[in-house]
């Protein structure tokens, strides 16, 4: 597993985390995913998610007696990608260096969104409270390189206050990242804007021979058309662009809360059908807590 | 100025120091969990495996606790695991890989019904939770 990037799903869940009995397969948790190759942990979204991983951490940290070096990608400032940090047991360690990036439009603004969600408002311990050595980082044109992993970005806009796909190279193998977008708006419709153009050029080159694509896939294509314009697309949108793309696995993810399991399989069942019926060449599966893929 | 243990006394009957008969509520609670592993394809080991809270490994060599002598498993192919109350599998390092309800998996947490696939054998996992009765 040396050569493997190791991916696992803390949290799959979109908007707002749904604990219960008719979730616990798929989870309940929001938007928490991990990227690891030996020493090098990449974490992305800080959702409820993120909780349990930081147990994890801190337990990983104790047995080894090594200090935790954490790379922490935010594909945007929402509440559900953000309402875990402060929770997040390795920010409370001082000997952890926390480093969070995200887009560099927003530089000021995600450093005080991250201080303003731990207001005495709104939570009891202050930003300043966190013992780690936190640094907020604004994303370059330059490829970041950690470890043996390369990282790239692009902004997306077809979401409410925008987002920020990741793409994670090593090994020759690819992982994206691309949650909390509305791939219908620009990849569907007829007669597209210059912008819209460009925007789908853009994204089907970003995916395009992804080992891994971790995809917004929040409705059935029944859903979709009472919640355009809300951020997030449909399913078979997803799945055609990323077969088109020549993707090798697609991960739906950011499931709709309303969604419970049984619906889940439902559409896994029905999506998953539909496409290996007419091509067997990528495979897809609705990202599940608790389940590590090696990409 | 009245003490807060006052304060407290003056709740209608309401005291601290009362016992509260946990018995009662201890016999309605969820004592235990068990899980099994329904095996089929293996031929000789076909049936159903009952998982505790110690590690279960699984593969071809005579020193896996659930030994499957198929020629597509790998000697020590995968294991089951109960960690933070839960179990998982995880792949060994074996040369067909570990499949979870059809997708490849290096680990997974398992929940009810979930198919698993490990070299031509099917296992399936369930688990149910056995409560005391009065």
């Amino acid at each position: 597993m040396a050569d493997k990037m190791l991916v696992t799903f803390w949290g799959t869940r979109g908007s707002i985390s749904t604990p219960g009995r008719t979730t616990e397969k798929y989870g309940g948790n929001t938007p928490c995913v991990t990227i690891e190759n030996q020493a090098t942990k990449i974490v992305l979204d800080a959702g409820t998610g993120i909780r349990n991983l930081g147990i994890e951490l801190v337990r990983e940290a104790e047995t080894r007696k090594q200090p935790l070096g954490i790379h922490l990608f935010l594909s945007h400032t929402h509440w559900d990608h953000i309402q875990g940090l402060p929770f997040f047991q390795p920010a409370y360690l001082k000997d952890t260096r926390v480093t969070i990036y995200g887009s560099p439009k927003k530089e000021q603004f995600l450093a005080s969104v991250l201080k303003r969600q731990m207001d005495y408002e709104y939570f009891p311990v202050s930003m300043s409270a966190l013992t780690a050595d936190i640094r907020i980082q604004e994303m370059s044109k330059e490829n970041l390189r950690l470890g043996p992993i390369t990282i790239d970005w692009e902004e997306q806009v077809f979401h409410p206050g925008g987002s920020v796909r990741y793409r994670f190279s090593a090994y020759g193998k690819k992982i994206v990242y691309a949650t909390d977008v509305e791939l219908d708006l620009f990849l569907r419709k007829q007669g597209r804007s210059e912008k819209e153009e460009v925007s789908a050029e853009e994204y089907m080159r970003f995916v395009a021979d992804a080992d891994l694509l971790i995809a917004d896939g929040m409705y059935s294509e029944e859903e979709y058309p009472a919640r355009i314009g809300w951020g997030h697309g449909s399913i078979p949108t997803v799945i055609e662009a990323a077969a088109k793309a020549n993707v090798k696995q697609l991960a739906l993810f950011h499931h709709d809360p309303q969604h419970s399991d049984k619906v889940l399989d439902e559409l896994w069942v029905k999506y998953r059908t539909r496409y290996l019926a007419r091509s067997r060449k990528m495979d897809l599966f609705w990202a599940r807590e608790g389940l590590t893929v090696a990409v | 100025m009245a003490r807060e243990d006052d304060i407290l006394k003056d709740r209608d009957g309401f005291d601290t120091t009362e016992e509260i008969p946990m018995g009662k509520f201890a016999a309605l609670m969820p004592v235990s969990q068990r899980a099994y592993l329904e095996i089929t394809g293996s031929k000789e080991k076909d049936g159903i495996f009952e998982l505790g809270e110690t590690e279960v490994v699984l593969g071809r060599s005579t020193e896996c606790d659930i030994q499957l002598g198929v020629q597509n498993v790998s000697r020590k192919h995968a294991r089951v695991v109960f960690q933070n109350e839960e179990y998982l599998i995880e792949d060994l390092g074996s040369t067909n890989g570990v499949f979870v309800n059809g997708i490849k998996v290096a680990k997974c947490v398992l929940r009810g019904n979930d198919q698993i696939e490990i070299g031509g054998v099917k296992l399936v996992f369930n688990e149910e939770k056995s409560v005391h009765k009065k």
